[in-house]
This record gives C-alpha cells, structure tokens and sequence, in this order.
C-alpha cells in the first residue's frame, strides 16, 4: 500500500477508527498464527459449558475448550480466508478486467465478459456450495468458490476503467508516439485503477468473511480447526443450553472486523471520490 | 434520544397490535365443531413417501399411518409384540417353517384415488400383498427394503433376474383365494413376521404404481388410518381415513401396565374404535432449537428433547424427572433406543485392520485395542448423551434377552494408562503409528465428537498431527465414503429393524460387508459359523449362546469401539392421551392418540 | 437497427444460458454428490447400487447426460426429483410463491425505507443526520445475515426471550398467521439490507443533487421536497431500477436460502441447497438454469427500462 493511501485512510475519523481496528485485530491474529496466542482452542478440559472465570473469559464451550482462545483462533481464520481470497479474486479480476477493457468489443472481451455472465448467473452460496460437494468439501473448494465469485465485480469495474481511461488524452499519446500496448498498461493503466482495485479489495475482503462464516455455518467451510461461522453453528447449540459465550465471542469478533474493514473501505472510497471530483 | 425512544414504542406497540390481531383471528375460527388436531413433530424431513423406499424413520412414520402392513407392534407391550394388523391372525407355520399361510382381514379398503378405475378405492387382496413385495424386487422401484427379503422367499430373486416382469408368477408367493396367501421361505427366517410390520412392507395398490410411478414418493394410496391431505419439507397434513376398518381398541391387550402408563388417560380409550382424532398434523423441524421453541409455545404438542437442553428440562437424571414447572403442562417419557453408537475400524484397512503379515496383524489388533482401552465412554456419554445412555460391551445392547449383565465390561472402561502400555508391548510409537483417517459427515455436533476423540487419543500418547479428520458434506458422500474403504475409523448409530438379536450381530457378519451393514469388513470365521448357525434358529438358549460367542469375538477382535444406547426424552402436551415410542411401535402409535376432552381444560 | 440488436441479444442469452447450465451440469451432476448411497438401503450389495447408479443414469457418458437432459428441458419436461420423486414443476409451483411471499415485503421496505434514508441523508449531506444514518448503516453492514437471524430468533421466538413469534414454520392459510410467521424474517431482511440500500440511494442522490440544473433549481427556490420526489427522483431511476431488477435472481434463490433453512420455511432457498446437497440432479438443474434464465430476462428489461426513463441513452 503506498503511503498515499494511507494519508487518505487517517485524514477521516471513520478511517482512523478502521485502520486501528484492523492493526490490532491483526496484530491478534498473527500472534495466534505465530503461536504466541490462543494456543487453548482445541484442549478440552473437564467443565463442560464453563462459566466465564478468570481463566475462560467467555466461559467454555461443550467440549470444555476455552471459548476466548477460539475466538482468536478463529480471527486468524477469517484474516487468512479474507487474504488469499482477496489476492485471488483482485488479481483474476484486474488482469481480465483489464484485458476485456484494453481490448474491448473484440474477442477477449467477449469471451471475459460471458465468463463473468454465467458465473454471476449462479447465487454465490449454490456456486460455492456445488464446488463444495465437487471437492468433497474442505478448505480449498471454498476458497476456489469465493475467488471464481468474486472476481466479477472487479473485472467489470475494471473493464469500465480502462475503457475510460483508454480514451483520455494521455494514452491516447503514448499509443500515438508507437509506445507498445503492454507499456501503456503498466504504465498508465494500472497505476490509474489502483484506487479502484484497493476499494474492491476491502470490499471483497468483507464478502469473504461474511460468505466463510455462511458456508461454514451450513457445513460446507472448513476441514479442521476452527473459523467465525463454526463457532456460531456451535453457538446455536449452546444456547439451547443457556450459554451465551460461544455467540458473544463470535458475533463480537465478526462486527468488529467488519466495520474495521467498512470504516476503512468507506474512508477510501471517499478519498477516491474527492480526488476525481475535479477531473 | 428522545427520538429513539419514541421508535422502540412505536415498534413495540406495532408488534403488540399485530399479535393480538393474529390471536383474534386464531379465536374466532375456533368454534366447538373444529375437528381434533393433534401437531406432532419430527426431528428430520422423510424424502420419500412411497413405502418401498420407507428407509428412514421419518418416512416410516409416514408410511405405517398412510398404508396398511400386515403384522403391526402393539401400542403398549414391552418386550414389544406383534399383532395382527392387515392380516386376520398371526400365520400358520408349516412344521418344517418354511411354509406361512396368511388370511387377510375381508372388506378393507384402499383410499379413494383417481388412479383407480372408477376412482373409488377397491378392495385390499391377497394379490396386492404379493405385488408390494414383488415390486422391491423390480430395479424400477428404487427399493430400500429389499434387503429384508433377499434369498429368503422361493423363487423370488430368479423373478428378478428374469426381468421383473409381473405376469410371471413366483413360486414363493402364491394367493391361494382373494384373501389368503401362501408364502414359501428358502430356509427358516425366524425375524419374517417383523420384516411384514415394516414400514417396507406397506401394500400398495399397482394402479397407483402404475399411474403415478415415482411421483408415489409424494402421493399416498394406501389403506391406512390416514389420509395424506399435503406434504412438503416442513410439514405433512393427514385426515383420518373414514373408510379404515372399524376395530374396536382394547386396552388390556395392547399391554396396558397400570403402573407405568398412570395417569396418562388411556383407560378413556378403552373400546372405541381408532383412529380417535381428526388431523394428524407433523411437523419436520430437524433443528434442535426450533423444535423445542415450537413446542414450548405450543405449536406442537410433541418433541424430542435436544440434548443440549437436558440441564433446562429435566430435575434429575437418575431417574429423568420432569422439572416441577414444567409438570403442569408436559408429560415426559425417558425411554432408550433400541439400536446404539459406536465406531467401527475399517478392518479391510491394512494399516488397522487385517494384514497379511501376521506380525503386523498381531500388531493392528494391538493397536486397535489400545484405541478401545483409550476411549472415554463415560465422558462420551456426559458430553453428548446428556449423561444418560447406557454403555455397554459388544454388538448386544441391553433389553435384548441375549445381553448378558454378567458379560466383562473392560472394553467399554477407559484407561490410558494400560492403553499407552499395550501400544508399547507392541512396539508402536509416536514414530511410527499410523495416520488415523476419522470420517464424519459436517456437523457441528460430529465435529465436535471427532475433537473429542482426538483428545482421547493424544491421551494415550498418539501424536496430535497424526489423527485426522476425514469431513463429507453430505452423509450419502460420507457413506459412500467408507463403503468403498476410504475411511479407517467410522462412527455411526444403528437403529434396530426389528428387535432381535440378529438384527444388531449381523453388522459384523463376514458376507454383510461394505458396502453392506458390516462397514467394518469385520471378517472372522469364528463369528460367521456362529452367526449362520444361529441365524435360522427362533429364540431359544442354544441360539443365545452362539450370540453371545459372535459377540464376544467382536470384542476379542477390537473391530469396534462399542457401544452407547441413546436414552431420548421425549415430552408431550398433557391435553394429548399418548404413550410415545421411538422404536418399533413408532407411527403405529398415531391411530391410538386422542385428546381429552376440551371441557376439562384448565 | 432494432431487429439486428434484438438478434445480438437473443444470441448472447443462448450463449450464457448454454454456460451456466453446461457449469452447472458439470459442477454440480458430473462432480457433484453421488446420489445412489442416498437411495440404497442398509443391507445392499455391490450389484444393487450397480443396478440403481443405471437407473439413475450414472453409467451414461458425460456428453450423453448432458445432452439428454437439453432436449427434455427444450421440451419442456424438468423431470421428476430423484428424491422425492415429485415432479419438478409441482415442486417448483409450490416453493417459489412461498419464497416470494417470505421475501418480498423485505426486499419491498428494505428498499423504501432505505431510499428515504438515503434522499435525506444526502439532502442534508455533512449534518448530523448525514452522519447518523450512515454510522447505522455501516454498523448495519458489518453485521453477519446469520449473527442477524440466530439474535432475533433468540429475542423475539424463543422463551428465552419475548417469544412473540413462532420460531420456525410456514403458513399462508390467514392474513394473521402470514403476518405472525413473515414478521421476524422480515425484521432480519431489513436489518442486513437497509444499510446496503441507504448508502447507495445517499450516493445516488448526492450525486444528482450536485448537478448543475438541481443546483439552478434550488438558487431559484425550489422547495426540497417537490425537487426530491421530483427531478432528483427520477434521474436517479436508471441506476434504481438496475439495481432492484438485478437484486430479483439473487434474492430469490440466495437471499432465501439462510431463512429458509434457520425458519424451516419450504421455499426455493432450501429446496435447492437439499437438492445439491443430496445430489438431486433434475431439481438442481430446473432451479440453476431458471435462475440463470431470470438473470438472462432482467438483464433485458434492465436495458429497456433505462432507455426509457433516459430518453437520450442509445443503443449499445
């Protein structure tokens, strides 16, 4: 991320707030990937249903397993989820997006944008659901799921950016001077959609999380561990017993990386907004 | 602020004006000719109504209300009983018990159905019952049943591989006049008249099969207490059939037990004929919260009690005693299951089952009997079971009258420590055991049984990284799964068909393997001569015996990490006269439910 | 002019309604779950489930299956479910007016109320109200639809809460039992889609509103409310209607599916997720390929609508 971005992030309240939520829930997140955290999510231990103590700060669940440590755990899940599928889909998209854009109304075009058409023709959840049970289920039907969903919305925005961009001026004068096409893209192209695909990236970022903890709930996600959307499965359960800590924990970790992320993709889009207002 | 308080009345007032609105309406409908209702409710979707594809429990419940069978369980007699249902008595045996004749009750009637000629429903023949087990035997039916039959009735299975063509006759199956029928067996099959009071062996009339092929999976033309009015896969609706026979209940025959049944009102039902109401509304809520919510508010007046909800339901567990606030309006009935859990090896597996190496086989067995000694039954059964399931040894749970109390209960006790010791006296180490492959079809609460297990394990030493999960989406994936080998360690319940012994010892019985009922591929010649000397015998000591050897060896063997039988709270509406079963009476009970008279509510 | 862009788009709705069901096909029936172990009974031997996978069609070739089931589905046949044995049609006739019924008011005030939300907060842009509403809504957007559902089941349907409304189930027999059963789906609806659709009606409108005829219109004292419900409004039509006529496919199916499922509601939603998940190929491929057909159709009337509300738009 250049830092220019960043500037755009901290100059909004929103912004700031999202940007602190992000750092901390993250700086949580990889020190319960390095191991530093959270290291009690899968050990069971003799009180079943625990109340909240000073060693379970949101009591256990059935299992006796501490519900806090999952709740990091599972945070760490959802960061890992939200990257690899944000990586995938940005990067299908621009690169699609860009080719049906660059060579637009021709075959590339066409045949991108009638893959997009079917692929947005199926409901995310029956895509990822169909992929699920093709894969015999597991982490990597869903990722494959999301990022075949995903990348649409970005190829088609994209797709309209470089066709806009296309016409302007200053590409039309490096194609005029003989500049090769692939220079143009990357020289000015990219670096003009960039805005673009950083707003597409919290945003597809949220939908990961948001869809994992859906697939996940209806039994379709992840293979081992633990993720947002199991807790909650568990969670119904649990409060068919009176305990509440499964949900709080989860529900609570999902606002907050939620509107983390919305604060920060809000603050961004408004950055974008007043920086193309005078164009 | 002030604003958002206005808000939160304005909605509570909106919310309010509507419920009063919805009760008003409820009230006004009600007036004194509304038919008797009752709600029940199941805790899972049947698929198919047709009974030939009756597998399920919630199918079968279906099935026994909407189609007659011949033999039926009665209401209330334990150890369960047969009775006559469509049949006039129990058959005739020849001498050599091969050979039953059967007479049908005289002027039954099949439902009104266009499918029929002039859409009046014709008489039920001895005929019908020969084509209803016929057609388990022609591949267009999809039939899930046949299993009951195969190899059991002369010439039978010839027919089918003659291409299942009805004209021809079956030298087992004879209609000796309209209403008798003659039925040849190819060795004597003791368990035979259970398999007629299966949901499996509903009549149907071939019009219906005919006309509506396999849309019958959502239509019902049958003979049976009810009528199917609607069905989708949240509800089903059935009216009382007007034309089901007239037969007079009678409450000391069906296994009336004073003691047990106080209080419960059924000596009002005494001598009337069933079925005693109207509707018979059932819900399908397989969520666990749902379904008690529903039924707490009064939606149903009948649930099972999800397990997680034990500590709200109940005041004590030995015995399970309702809580005093919930007396009032709820009867409560803790009955355990007939059938178990357990977790079989896949001996077919190398790695954990057989070998040819015979070192290695020792090995295995070792290894599997390290597993078993580390498995935490009572803990199983505190986390999951609500503490109230019976553990026991082997493939012979309890109330069967070939369980044995006096039988050694080490296999069923955890003790890690002797555990860790036999994996060392056979040389196993974190090194080298092998990569334990635990299936489960994604849930929560199977996902939560395999971190248990895994707990278990690493318990006894077996390293963390080296047990894992095997999830299928679906259970027919997971199914699937472990018929063709794939899974070494697989859980899963067995619900009895009938109750007989020979219904849960067959799960080990080498020729039943996968993709049969014996997912373990257990394969002991020990236990097959005993299972097939046994298998043609009736009850009797001799028979025990040889049970109780078969059963022995699965233990011996370490095949099976067993067993648990499930112990259901189930709960109804005290207005509802009913004793509920969960095994084999099942829907059966539906035609003798009533509900008191509105008069002495409240 | 007309008759060659009606071919073009005639032409482009076969194609991606050829894809999708080619995907779906493949996906979902060729890779998809194996139904045989759903349908075979306890005791079965390798020979029954070799009998039964023929009479599902399993042993046919890949091209075979597909292709078989284009020519029934151009002849209008979508088969009977593997399942139930119910024939699709039926099926269908029965779930879909129950989604639509469950879903409907939901899309309906969800999108009233967040256009409202949305003219004024962005007629009164930077004010206070400005910024509540789009604090609500960006709070409204980072809850989960399942946080949403599993929290007012919890406060409204059960005895743990005010257990007002029945917790699950279905019925349409009274306007009462509509109401008493349609409410707290409705509530959750509205709660994970009124911020979505007041942040874009406020984006929407706030660019209008900078627009240089609205601006000469208010210097020359316009009333707010005459210039809101009139030019305002309707220029801000295209994106609108694009928007709720794109939203109609995946309400339908995705939208519905969570409720459905945490409701025990029978309608299209959960219909379609028990057909993937048990394999139920002819009532996965009706319900993909219709939902692939709506897409296609209001795709169309899209394009139509827009040319027109905005006389001056061309054809492509």
């Amino acid at each position: 991320m250049s830092p220019e971005w960043l500037r755009i992030l901290w100059r909004s309240p929103g912004g700031r707030t999202g940007c602190l939520l992000i750092f901390l829930l993250g700086l949580l997140a990889s020190f319960t990937s390095m191991g530093w955290l959270g290291q009690g999510w899968s050990a069971g231990s003799d009180i079943s249903w625990g109340e909240v103590s000073a060693s379970h700060w949101f009591g256990t669940n059935r299992l006796g397993q501490d519900i806090f440590d999952r709740a990091l755990v599972a945070t760490a899940t959802a960061f890992r989820v939200g990257l690899l599928v944000t990586l995938g889909a940005i990067a299908i998209g621009a690169c699609l997006g860009g080719l049906a854009g660059w060579r637009h109304d021709r075959w590339p075009d066409h045949c991108v944008m009638w893959l997009a058409g079917v692929l947005d023709s199926v409901p995310v959840f029956l895509l990822a659901a169909a992929l699920a049970f093709a894969f015999g289920g597991g982490e990597a039907a869903m990722y494959l799921a999301m990022i075949l969903s995903f990348w649409t919305t970005t190829a088609r925005l994209v797709r309209a950016e470089v066709m806009r961009l296309r016409g302007q001026d200053f590409v039309l004068a490096a194609r005029a001077i003989g500049l090769p096409g692939q220079q143009i893209l990357r020289r000015h192209l990219l670096p003009n959609t960039m805005h673009l695909l950083l707003v597409q990236a919290s945003l597809t970022f949220v939908a990961a999380i948001k869809t994992e903890v859906i697939l996940s709930f209806l039994g379709i996600g992840l293979d081992d561990g633990v993720s947002l959307g199991l807790m909650l499965a568990e969670a119904t359960q649990d409060i068919l017993a009176g305990h509440l800590g499964n949900f709080l924990a989860a529900s609570g970790c999902l606002f907050l990386l939620l509107l983390g992320l919305n604060l920060a993709a809000d603050a961004l889009q408004d950055g974008v907004d007043m920086k193309q207002a005078p164009s | 602020m002030k604003s958002d308080s206005t808000l939160r009345l304005a909605l509570a007032v909106l919310l309010l004006s509507l419920q009063t609105a919805c009760k008003d309406a409820a009230d006004s409908a009600a007036d004194l000719t509304e038919p008797k209702r009752y709600v029940h409710s199941l805790d899972g979707v049947p698929a198919s109504l047709d009974p030939a594809q009756a597998g399920t429990r919630y199918a079968k419940f279906l099935v026994l209300n909407l189609y007659d069978t011949l033999y039926r369980y009665r209401y209330l007699a334990r150890p369960y009983e047969l009775a006559p249902n469509l049949a006039a008595a129990m058959p005739e045996l020849s001498k050599d018990g091969l050979t039953l004749t059967i007479r049908l009750k005289r002027g039954v009637h099949f439902i009104d159905d266009p499918a029929f000629a002039d859409g009046k429903g014709r008489e039920v023949t001895a005929q019908d019952v020969i084509y209803s087990l016929q057609r388990h035997f022609d591949p267009a039916t999809r039939s899930q049943g046949a299993w009951l039959w195969q190899g059991r009735i002369e010439g039978l299975d010839a027919w089918k591989d003659q291409g299942s063509n009805y004209e021809q006759p079956v030298s087992g199956l004879r209609a000796l006049d309209r209403h008798t029928l003659e039925i040849r067996l190819t060795q004597p099959y003791p368990q035979f008249v259970h398999t007629l009071a299966q949901g499996f062996a509903g009549v149907v009339p071939r019009e219906a099969v005919t006309a509506y092929g396999l849309e019958l999976g959502r239509r019902a033309v049958g003979s049976g207490p009810f009528r199917l009015q609607s069905i989708d896969s949240a509800r089903a609706r059935l009216v009382r059939n007007e034309r089901f026979r007239q037969e007079t209940f009678d409450l000391a025959l069906e296994g009336f037990d004073p003691e047990r049944d106080q209080g419960l009102g059924l000596t009002a039902l005494d001598g009337r004929s069933s079925p005693f109401i109207d509707e018979l509304e059932v819900e399908f809520i397989p969520e666990d919260a749902a379904r008690w919510s529903s039924f707490y508010s009064g939606l149903t007046q009948f649930t099972k009690v999800p397990v997680a909800q034990f500590g709200q339901v109940l005041e004590s567990t030995a015995p399970p005693t309702l809580k005093p606030e919930l007396q009032e309006r709820f009867q409560l009935q803790a009955a355990p299951e007939l059938g178990f859990v357990y977790t079989s090896f896949n001996m077919a597996d190398p790695e954990i089952g057989y070998s040819e190496d015979p070192q290695r086989n020792a090995r295995n067995r070792a290894l599997r009997c390290a597993i078993v000694k580390g498995f935490d039954w009572t803990q199983r059964n505190q986390r999951f079971f609500g503490g109230i399931g019976e553990v026991f040894p082997g493939v012979i749970p309890p109330r069967l009258p070939e369980y044995d109390p006096e039988q050694d209960r080490g296999s069923t006790e955890a003790d890690p420590a002797a555990a860790r010791a036999l994996l060392a006296a056979a040389d196993w180490d974190a090194g080298n055991l092998p990569v334990l492959e635990y299936g489960f079809p994604a849930s929560v609460t199977e996902r939560q049984l395999f971190e248990q297990f895994r707990g278990f394990m690493e318990a006894i030493g077996y390293p963390r990284a080296k047990i894992q999960p095997l999830s299928y989406a679906s259970f027919g994936d997971y199914y699937r799964a472990y018929s063709q080998g794939q899974v070494m360690l697989i859980t899963s319940a067995w619900t009895m068909d009938y109750p007989d012994a020979e219904n849960t010892v067959q799960l080990f019985y080498g020729p039943h393997r996968a993709p049969g009922a014996n997912a373990a591929s257990f394969d002991d010649p020990q236990f097959n001569t005993a299972f097939s000397a046994a298998a043609t015998l009736p009850p009797s000591p001799q028979r025990t015996e040889l049970y109780r050897a078969a059963n022995q060896r699965v233990i011996d063997e370490c095949a099976a990490i067993t067993g648990l039988v499930r112990r259901l709270v189930l709960l109804w509406d005290r207005q509802v006269i009913l004793q509920p079963d969960w095994a084999f009476v099942g829907g059966y009970a539906m035609r003798f439910v009533d509900l008191r008279d509105p008069a002495g509510q409240r | 002019m007309l008759g060659r862009f009606l071919a073009l788009r005639s032409f482009y709705a076969l194609s991606l309604l050829l894809g999708v069901t080619l995907l779906t096909f493949a996906l979902m029936v060729w890779f998809g779950p194996d139904q045989t172990y759903e349908l075979i009974g306890r005791n079965s031997t390798p020979e029954q489930i070799d009998e039964l996978r023929a009479e599902l069609g399993y042993d046919q070739p890949f091209w075979n299956r597909y292709g078989h089931w284009l020519v029934e589905l151009a002849s209008g046949d979508l088969g009977l479910s593997n399942r139930s044995g119910e024939s699709v049609s039926t099926l269908l006739r029965r779930a879909l007016p129950v989604t639509a019924a469950l879903v409907l008011p939901g899309f309906l005030l969800g999108n009233l109320l967040g256009l409202a939300a949305g003219l004024w907060a962005a007629w009164r842009r930077g004010s206070l109200w400005d910024r509540l509403i789009l604090g609500a809504s960006v709070t409204g957007l980072s809850l989960s639809f399942l946080v949403i559902i599993i929290a007012l089941q919890l406060l409204l349907c059960t005895p743990y809460g005010l257990n007002w409304f029945p917790a699950r189930g279905w019925r349409m027999d009274s306007l009462g039992a509509y109401l008493l059963h349609v409410t707290v789906p409705t509530l959750a609806l509205l709660l994970v889609t009124l911020g979505y659709n007041t942040r874009f009606y406020r984006a929407v409108a706030a660019e209008e509103l900078q627009r240089d005829h609205v601006r000469t219109a208010l210097a020359y004292g316009a009333t707010p409310l005459s210039l809101l419900s009139g030019p305002v409004l309707r220029n801000c039509l295209v994106p609108v209607i694009t928007r709720v006529l794109y939203s109609i496919p995946l309400v339908l199916v995705s939208g519905s599916l969570l409720l459905e499922t945490y409701f025990g509601i029978p309608g299209i939603g959960r219909v379609t997720f028990d057909a993937i998940s048990s394999g139920d190929q002819p009532v996965l491929l009706a319900v993909v390929t219709l939902t692939a057909a709506l897409f296609v159709v209001v795709q169309l009337l899209a394009e139509f609508a827009c040319r027109l509300a905005d006389p001056r738009g061309r054809l492509p």
